[in-house]
């Protein structure tokens, strides 16, 4: 079986074709990772990409996991798994200007990089793809 | 690009936000480094949690005595019937077998940090190449004369969701309509800045359906109190006349209980005698930081504001309310970012990377009925050896009744994905 990962979900176009991982269900990644070192290959990536072994992007996600779902749709909150990369962009940049509609989005928003964005953007839509709400 | 194979890779991130990306050196056949997490509230179930998914060259220990957890934010919806109490409490099975954490319920009684070795109350003994400290607050003994261990089964806490909560709840239940509820809060910093002032806020609701005689004294270590505008916008408007709120410029604080007569006394010389009395006494760092040398002089634990580890101890990580955070508060929200944050720098640093920049970042809704909240959102970041705020924004007086109840609906959603997100 092949799988062909795309490692652009990392913010690089690379494409790794692996032999013989067959798909671990929601430990997928970890035991694709485990076969790209059984097999002695190597997950290249630049340190800011990788900043600290973990996406950039996934480490911002991991801050609109604390109020928003990410498997799910959600009551309350709206949710932003499903979203495009380009919607989610444009969605933060928006919340940048104005405290309305959300003073919680604002600051957020305002602690962000435009590379801190697109990173989030790029990861949070990738995931959304997988896993549609 | 290709699509298919993308969604097969971000598919396997189950849960975690956090993306694994294994560096292969790390996990080259030799032995996983071992993370100790010593304590299972939100700060160290969200460090096991994001270390474990995002770093498997990393074995993680939980060590937790409670086989449930409850939380401490949405409580005073409990205390005040709004809530059952069951709808607050979380096991840590499912966490455990998704990320592949060995839970441990058992108390830490010792840290050896020349050895790297914590002991068990059972007298096991846990070996650890990085340890995470998180055990929550402590109460300072002598604060209040008289408010011993027999005094709080009296006069409760509920500033530890479990026991104590019930206590509380029952306590207002039970009280005769008429009755005087006293709320002593305590002096900075402690847990959850304004969560006295929604207990308030919420018991008020209660009272004004069952029991609308009550009255509600909060006698306060402060002369100010976060939120202070809002809340005492929606007292009026809410509750006229039944909340009363001295500050320590009137009373001098409390400084003595006397827990069989439910009577408390000030230092200006004034005493109340309630019918219910919640008694929040001053706080500290957790017990086993306090034992471990990981405190300063002022009982709460010095940090490294980028990575989180210990300025006393090296190899020791503090996460959560236990630690000395700068401008942020010790809330459940700022636990679990500072222990994201905790988690990618032990998980770099155990790969050979540099600690990633921090986001931090907090956000409190607060109740002020039933149907009624307020929030705050502040980021923060680093600054030299402390953490300041960079961006602060507050819901305002003068915003609408249904913006105040849409901030209610959000904090339900809040509450779902936040649990989700340290116990899923």
């Amino acid at each position: 079986m092949i799988h062909v990962i795309n490692i652009s979900v990392l913010g690089k176009a690379q494409a790794y074709t692996i032999a013989g991982c067959r798909d671990g269900g929601a430990h997928w990644v970890r035991h694709a990772l485990t076969c790209f070192v059984a097999m002695g290959l190597s997950l290249v990536a630049t340190a800011h990409v990788l900043a600290g072994g973990v996406d950039h992007g996934a480490q911002i996600a991991a801050t609109c996991a604390s109020c928003h779902r990410v498997e799910a749709g959600e009551r309350g909150i709206p949710p932003i798994v499903g979203l495009s990369e380009a919607k989610l962009t444009q969605a933060l940049l928006a919340y940048r200007f104005s405290e309305r509609p959300s003073h919680v989005m604002h600051a957020i928003a305002l602690s962000l990089s435009d590379e801190d964005i697109a990173g989030v953007a790029r990861f949070l839509a990738a995931k959304g793809k997988a896993s549609p709400p | 690009m290709t699509s298919w194979t993308r969604r097969e890779f971000s598919g396997g991130l189950a849960g975690a936000a956090a993306l694994p990306v294994l560096r292969p050196r790390a996990a080259r056949g030799q032995a996983k480094a071992q993370v100790v997490v010593i304590g299972g509230g939100v700060g160290g179930a969200t460090v096991a949690k994001y270390l474990a998914a995002s770093t498997p060259a990393v074995e993680v220990t939980l060590v937790e005595s409670g086989r449930l957890y409850a939380t401490c934010f949405f409580s005073n919806l409990y205390i005040a019937g709004l809530r059952s109490f069951q709808s607050l409490t979380y096991g840590y099975g499912a966490f455990a077998g998704r990320y592949g954490i060995r839970v441990v319920h058992d108390s830490a009684t010792a840290v050896e940090s020349d050895s790297k070795t914590v002991k068990l109350e059972s007298g096991a003994v846990l070996s650890y190449d990085r340890l995470v400290v998180a055990p929550g607050i402590a109460f300072r003994d002598g604060a209040i004369a008289g408010y011993d261990e027999a005094a709080m089964q009296v006069m409760p806490h509920a500033w530890k969701a479990g026991p104590q909560s019930k206590l509380l709840h029952r306590q207002l239940q039970t009280m005769e309509d008429g009755g005087l509820f006293v709320l002593v809060v305590p002096p900075d910093p402690f847990r959850c800045p304004p969560a006295p002032y929604e207990r308030a806020s919420l018991v008020a609701a209660y009272f004004q359906r069952h029991k609308p005689r009550a009255k509600i004294l909060i006698l306060d270590a402060k002369d100010t109190f976060p939120g202070q505008n809002l809340f005492e916008d929606a007292w009026a408007r809410n509750y006229p006349g039944m909340i009363e709120w001295l500050p320590a410029q009137f009373t001098g604080g409390v400084k003595e209980v006397d827990g069989k007569a439910r009577l408390i006394k000030t230092a200006g010389g004034g005493a109340f005698t309630a019918a219910v009395a919640n008694v929040i006494p001053a706080q500290m760092a957790g017990q086993i930081a306090q034992r471990s040398g990981l405190t300063d002089r002022s009982g709460w634990c010095p940090v490294d504001p980028i990575t989180f580890e210990s300025t006393l101890q090296p190899g020791i990580h503090l996460v959560g309310d236990t630690i000395i955070a700068g401008d942020m508060p010790k809330s459940a929200f700022s636990a679990n970012s500072q222990a994201k944050a905790c988690a990618f720098a032990i998980g770099a640093s155990l790969t050979g990377f540099p600690p990633p920049a921090p986001h931090l970042f907090n956000t409190c809704y607060t109740f002020l009925a039933p149907d009624e909240a307020w929030s705050n959102a502040i980021s923060f970041k680093p600054v030299g050896a402390t953490i300041r705020t960079a961006h602060v924004f507050v819901s305002k007086v003068e915003d609408s009744a249904e913006t105040r109840h849409q901030s209610a609906r959000e904090a339900e959603g809040w509450y779902i994905a936040f649990t989700e997100d340290v116990f899923g």
